[in-house]
């Protein structure tokens, strides 16, 4: 019954998402001009019509969701901690864009790195540590060096 | 220009150094990312594409497509060997390797599966060759209404058969469609959906949206449930496969090739159902159908033949029509596109040269398989082995690398972020991505289609059914969607008859 409940939330999400696009998004951030003659040249038809189809999925989704037996997906099973372990990865990843600009890409990452392999319990800490230092510098010299990409340096220690 | 004057022009593009050293060392990457169990060959090409952007076209191209076919033969090596296929393209070759790894016969197993995997990858590159080049003539004469029935077919069979369920995989396709909306409108130049970010006035990148989608959600995945690498690596055992061996199971390998060519032409099914499919059906043919699944040759050869039929295959729609039939191909439509290029019939005419160099590549890239494969199994065997909590911090820093050095942008990396989140929830509540990555990929051109088809009509919907062409694509798609409901019901109805006996 739950698996069944959870396609059925899926389907009300979709309806959901897609009326939030058809009343609130759709109508502020596509403009149109007033001067489209034929709605189905307008800037705003796809829009209108794929959201219209998402809720049709939707109900879809909601309507078998209610009526079928099909098990559909197997539920994950619940592991312990997980769900604080995404939350950290989250502030992680969230860190991650506040420190690029500023401490600039290749000690981001090696503090990237090494945050990872240890949220993710590696059982080689000293190989995580000497491959969190190596990888982002090997990656820096090559798309720096190679491939002529302007690597963000920061504000603090500048790479050659 | 003449098939020869092509095949001079193919040839002296593609006779460099450069050229075979970057295939060269694409199949050793695939390999290489294949024998690892949890790095797929999608995610293998995915991050190497960013490493091709200072290439010129050709070698770019070659390397990734090294790096597929690598990738999708390297799947088998764990398979056999831990009982983990690297690729999900590899699943069915466990059910026989794996057991007679058991009976101390993995190099035999191992040795099949490499010459299967070359024999399938060499049918499906002639095949490729043979079929792309006449599609490709027949797609010219297409116009915008055409192409429109054309890529909502494509569509429909690729949100059908990519999950368990149409609806999930129509919804996935609808999110992809809605995505690809974003930026400035073509013909009016007006901003949809970029919230008065200019960094969104270009729509959303499409490296980062791939490398969200695909590769995050294996980081988060091991974020939710950190395992440990499990399973321990088996000796290659004294036996090899022998010549008598390889011609026993040769019409299995040629059938198998034959099915892989079959469902990777077909947009949507990919490797692993063509592997299952010459896998069922070797079983159904072989006189020792009773030995498959405790450890039968055949059962190698059929599986391993089935999925690397699929890799030169899934190019013709995309070399011909310009349609990725996959993710790995969708992920290669994005580097012609790098490179200035677009697949479809127009490039069988302004770029001759460069199909033809693809096509020669394709064949030497056979030939490096077979050499690159035949080391693999004695050495990287041991890859299966790299620590897991090193590999996937590794794949999450190489991901952002990547894609900053697409646009310099590292707004791009923030998108690459959320779409991660986006392809987790996906993947846990069983939406398949492939179809929102596909959708995204074609949905400007959809669009495209449809408005200078209306425009050539002065509004009127009647030019979508304008000839026999646009019927066999609107026959074809409800036909799909037929075939995709009835499956469905069908399912359910069994469910219902067993639930009452369990």
């Amino acid at each position: 019954m739950q698996r069944i409940t959870r396609q059925s939330l899926i389907g009300f999400a979709s309806i959901v998402v897609a009326a939030i696009l058809m009343f609130a998004i759709i109508p502020t951030w596509v403009s149109s001009p007033s001067n489209v003659r034929n709605i189905v040249l307008s800037p705003l038809f796809w829009p209108y019509i794929l959201s219209g189809l998402t809720v049709v999925i939707g109900l879809g989704l909601v309507v078998t969701g209610f009526f079928t037996t099909d098990p559909d997906e197997p539920e994950p099973p619940a592991i312990p901690g997980g769900y604080k372990r995404l939350a950290i990865l989250a502030a992680i990843m969230a860190l991650t864009m506040f420190c690029l600009p500023r401490l600039g890409m290749v000690w981001t990452s090696m503090l990237l790195f090494a945050a990872t392999a240890f949220l993710i319990r590696t059982s080689h800490p000293k190989t995580a540590i000497i491959c969190a230092i190596a990888v982002p510098l090997l990656l820096y010299a090559f798309f720096a060096h190679v491939a002529s990409v302007a690597i963000p340096q920061g504000n603090f220690v500048r790479l050659p | 220009m003449s098939f020869l004057d092509s095949l001079a022009a193919g040839l002296s593009l593609v006779g460099t150094f450069e050229a075979f050293a970057s295939l060269f060392v694409g199949v050793l990457i695939g390999t290489i990312a294949g024998a690892i169990p949890g790095m797929s060959a999608t995610m293998a090409v995915a991050l190497t594409l960013p490493f091709t952007f200072a290439m010129e076209a050709v070698p770019a191209i070659l390397l990734l497509l090294g790096v597929y076919k690598g990738g999708i033969f390297g799947g088998c090596i764990p398979a056999i060997l831990i009982k983990t296929p690297g690729t999900p393209a590899s699943s069915a070759t466990v059910l026989d390797g794996y057991p007679m790894a058991e009976k101390g016969q993995a190099g035999k197993a191992l040795g099949m599966a490499l010459w299967a995997s070359c024999t399938a990858d060499l049918i499906s590159n002639l095949s490729l060759i043979l079929f792309a080049g006449w599609l490709a003539s027949f797609a010219l004469n297409f116009g915008p209404p055409e192409f429109f029935t054309l890529i909502l077919f494509s569509l429909t069979i690729i949100a059908g058969v990519s999950g368990n369920s149409l609806l999930k995989g129509a919804l996935s396709a609808m999110l992809g469609l809605l995505l690809a909306t974003v930026g400035l409108d073509l013909v009016y130049g007006t901003n949809r959906l970029t919230f008065g970010d200019p960094n969104l006035m270009g729509g959303l990148n499409f490296i980062a949206v791939l490398i969200g989608l695909f590769a995050i959600p294996e980081v988060m995945s091991m974020v939710w449930d950190p395992k440990p690498h499990e399973g321990k690596a088996r000796g290659l055992g004294r036996d090899s496969v022998t010549f008598g061996e390889y011609k026993q199971s040769f019409r299995t390998i040629v059938r198998g090739s034959f099915i892989g060519v079959f469902l990777g032409s077909i947009p949507g099914i990919g490797s692993a159902p063509a592997a299952f499919l010459s896998y069922s059906e070797a079983r159904r043919k072989s006189p020792n159908k009773a030995n498959f699944g405790k450890g039968e040759l055949e059962g190698v050869a059929a599986s391993e033949s089935g999925n690397n039929g699929v890799a030169g295959a899934t190019l013709i729609p995309l070399l011909a029509l310009g349609v990725p039939g996959d993710v790995i191909t969708a992920i290669i439509i994005g580097a012609f596109m790098i490179h200035g290029l677009q697949p479809g019939p127009m490039m069988f005419v302004l770029n001759t040269d460069l199909i033809y160099g693809l096509f020669i590549g394709l064949i030497v890239s056979s030939v490096f398989l077979f050499f690159i494969g035949s080391l693999a199994i004695r050495i990287f065997r041991y890859v299966a082995d790299i620590p897991r909590g090193v590999l996937f911090p590794g794949v999450l820093v190489l991901c952002i690398y990547g894609v900053f050095a697409v646009n310099n942008n590292i707004f791009d990396v923030g998108v690459m972020f959320v779409m991660g989140w986006v392809g987790y929830v996906m993947l846990r509540n069983g939406i398949p991505a492939a179809p929102f990555l596909i959708a995204f990929i074609l949905g400007p051109l959809l669009e495209n289609n449809f408005r200078q088809a209306m425009l050539m009509s002065g509004n009127s919907p009647e030019i979508l059914f304008r000839g026999p062409i646009t019927w066999f694509f609107w026959f074809l798609t409800l036909l799909t969607v037929a075939a995709i409901i009835r499956a469905g019901v069908r399912a359910t109805r069994s469910l219902r008859r067993k639930l009452p006996e369990v």
